[in-house]
């Protein structure tokens, strides 16, 4: 039973090592890909979303791609992050997806690594359109 | 939504697998407390998932999935647009780290059993919530250069 035990602290302390060291690097990653910019549509004033998908993705089609679906009027830039290599390094893209909330003026405001439900995209999005108004206002 | 030409895979049969696994590694974890010869369970997971990797006709769990739970009804299947590769990739791995785990469990048992509960948990994790570790694994080494990956659509969905 000893051995039982000690396996599962062991086995433990590699889950929680592992989660610690995710935590941190998807907060390094964000911390560095928030506030870059990406080329937009002149004219464009309302936020969007670069998607960042591959071919072999299973999460981007089960889960990412129905909550994107939900969003209903919202550009979606759909980036294979194998094919655009420099686009996905740029924005620190190490898992797939992710999911950049873009201001209007191709400023990234929210990256979202791993799957991100709409509820989630949906409160940046809103986000970024306060900022946007916010923006105009004190123009 | 654009969607590239590419295959399907029967999600219903990667949740069997999946579940066989947690199952099996559980039984053998918990077993050998009690009687130490269960721990034989992890070598013959470990035959099961290599064997299932390159002879799908092999695969344990999607054998029991497609002749039994599927046409009687027990589990639903569920059909996605997406490619087998990556999930193959997974069960390969899985299958590997359970063949070092068994290669640990006569001289060192902790380690031994240890690896096949980390197994255990990233099978439940991808059960659970749909995070395939193994999948990312596979991009990154696709993203590397390491494995051939075939570049998908870019445009707006």
């Amino acid at each position: 039973m000893a051995t039982q035990l000690w396996a599962l602290a062991a086995a433990s302390a590699v889950v929680l090592a592992a989660a610690g060291l995710e935590l941190w690097r998807s907060r390094h990653a964000r911390a560095r890909a928030v506030g870059l910019t990406a080329t937009t549509t002149a004219g464009d004033i309302e936020p969007y979303i670069l998607y960042f998908t591959g071919e072999n993705c299973s999460v981007c089609r089960t889960h990412q791609e129905p909550a994107l679906a939900k969003l209903a009027g919202v550009r979606i830039d759909k980036v294979d992050a194998i094919a655009e290599r420099e686009l996905a390094d740029r924005f620190h893209v190490y898992t797939l997806p992710t999911t950049v909330v873009m201001s209007g003026e191709g400023k990234s405001l929210n990256v979202n690594y791993g799957y991100a439900p709409a509820t989630k995209l949906e409160r940046q999005l809103a986000d970024a359109r306060g900022a946007n108004l916010r923006v105009s206002a004190t123009a | 939504m654009a969607t590239s030409p590419r295959g399907v895979v029967d999600h219903s049969a990667l949740k069997v697998n999946q579940t066989g696994i947690v199952a099996i590694v559980l039984v053998a974890f918990i077993g050998s407390a009690f009687f130490e010869p269960a721990l034989v369970l992890i070598p013959l997971l470990a035959v099961v998932l290599l064997l299932g990797t390159f002879a799908p006709q092999l695969a344990l769990f999607k054998q029991l999935y497609f002749k039994v739970l599927k046409p009687r009804g027990i589990v639903r299947p569920r059909v996605v647009q997406d490619r087998p590769e990556p999930h193959n990739f997974a069960q390969g791995l899985g299958g590997v780290f359970l063949l070092v785990s068994s290669a640990f469990l006569l001289p060192l048992p902790v380690v031994g059993l240890a690896l096949a509960l980390l197994v255990a948990v990233l099978a439940f994790i991808n059960l659970a919530f749909g995070y395939c570790v193994g999948c990312q694994i596979y991009f990154q080494l696709g993203r590397a250069g390491f494995i051939k990956a075939t570049p998908g659509t870019t445009g707006t969905v």
